[in-house]
């Protein structure tokens, strides 16, 4: 599906990480792999660090957070914010949702309505489609886009096939109804038949709950049905076929070129996904921002915005930057932007607590 | 492109293939993990612009049944 929304801006982004620094060649050792398969994988993919949420931490923890710096950096009211809208697959409870918890802890207007959306990788894209549809045709002037997940908290530690990737983080981008802005596009798209390469089987109404057996795959990972389960293979697969054509349809509608763009932001999975995918697009790899996963390992909805703040943060706040990129992920699902964002608020990367 | 052609461009491009011949037994290769059937994967959509899924890949026994896969579906 394509969409273009005119008259509405990005006025601001923060992102805030998990506090623990998790060391991906530390962490193999400690798990028996030797240290050459370690550092082969940590060279290929690029693996460094990861930062995850201390105990008793949430994506709600971490994206308040990153929600109370955004409007402290912006001199904002929460009063003045029309709606929110949170982006998770780790929400605190199955019910109520994490953008109502968030709407109290803020203490936004009643007027203001809460929800959440239920995705991962893709989900800021979709998140940042939704608040700018509020905007563009749905009355509101200002809205919180919040995106966000505990992703570790899900891995088996004995699963080395998703444990070592994921960080945790929790991001805020505030969106605006504006009258003098370039309109943005987007490309959304989904393939149901595939939702099984990215899983977590318990936790939900289908499988609310049950003894927690562990399995032991043909590679020798460990993992239990309330583990995150995911099948690397096809997931980078399904990747290359719909990423590329995503981007090159919404380029195409922006009417921008692989060339003209200042920056291809894409979900930070890893540096070889990145790379690969860069390459079929047409961007060299100056353009595009790779260094969130090696510091913050992959964080899920949250890693777009992370990359636009951690790579293209000082430009950002004080220019406008012609940028593409595009969210893929559990569903399977995917969705592409481009547009013009800044000059923009950017409240730094921080860890929480502190 | 050749077999043998084939069989040298996985040899360059994936570092635990790079001794191998076509009789090399897959799963007896220091390495053979998900990693290098992720390799194995780009490798195929860079090389020969095909898509192959993981489980196409596991089913190989050697490298001679990897490059019947890459033939079969050219």
């Amino acid at each position: 599906m394509h969409s273009s929304l005119s008259n509405i801006r990005v006025a601001g982004i923060a992102v805030t990480t998990g506090s623990i620094v998790r060391d991906f060649i530390a962490d193999g050792l400690a798990a028996g792999v030797e240290r050459t398969a370690l550092e082969r994988t940590a060279q290929t993919i690029g693996l460094r660090e990861r930062r995850v949420a201390a105990p008793g931490v949430t994506a709600l923890d971490l994206c308040a957070d990153a929600s109370e710096r955004l409007l402290a950096e912006m001199g904002l009211d929460a009063t003045s914010i029309d709606a929110v809208i949170f982006v998770t697959q780790t929400p605190d409870h199955s019910q109520p949702n994490n953008a109502s918890l968030l709407h109290g802890r803020l203490g936004l207007s009643k007027s203001a309505p809460a929800y959440d959306l239920s995705l991962g990788c893709s989900g800021w894209v979709y998140g940042l489609h939704q608040a700018a549809l509020l905007c563009a045709h749905g009355g509101a002037a200002r809205v919180l886009l919040c995106a966000g997940d505990t992703l570790s908290r899900l891995t088996n530690p004995g699963d080395r096939s998703t444990d070592p990737l994921f960080g945790d983080a929790g991001s805020a981008t505030l969106v605006e109804k504006t009258g003098r802005a370039a309109p943005f596009h987007f490309v959304l798209g989904a393939d149901g038949s595939g939702a099984q390469a990215i899983i977590v089987k318990q936790g939900g109404a289908r499988q609310p709950g049950g003894p927690l057996t562990e399995k032991i795959d043909e590679d020798g990972n460990r993992r239990h049905d309330a583990n995150l389960a995911m099948n690397g293979a096809d997931v980078f697969s399904f990747t290359l076929r719909e990423v590329p054509t995503s981007v090159q349809s919404v380029l195409r509608h922006a009417g921008f070129s692989p060339e003209s763009l200042d920056a291809l932001v894409l979900h930070q999975a890893n540096r070889f996904m990145l790379s690969t995918l860069a390459k079929k697009i047409g961007v060299d790899e100056d353009r595009t921002p790779m260094g969130v996963v090696e510091k913050y390992g992959n964080q899920s909805s949250a890693s777009i915005p992370c990359a636009l703040v951690d790579g293209l943060g000082d430009r950002l706040t004080t220019g406008s930057l012609k940028i593409a990129g595009c969210g893929y992920g559990v569903g399977l699902s995917w969705g592409a932007f481009a547009g013009e964002f800044g000059p923009l608020a950017v409240a730094p990367i921080l860890p929480f607590p502190r | 492109m050749n077999r043998l052609e084939m069989l040298n461009a996985l040899k360059a491009d994936i570092d635990i293939l790079a001794r191998a011949d076509e009789a090399t037994v897959l799963g007896a290769l220091p390495g053979w993990d998900s990693l290098a059937i992720l390799l194995v994967v780009s490798h195929c959509e860079h090389v020969h612009d095909l898509e192959v899924r993981g489980p196409q890949i596991r089913a190989c026994h050697t490298v001679a049944d990897l490059l019947d896969l890459i033939k079969s579906l050219s």
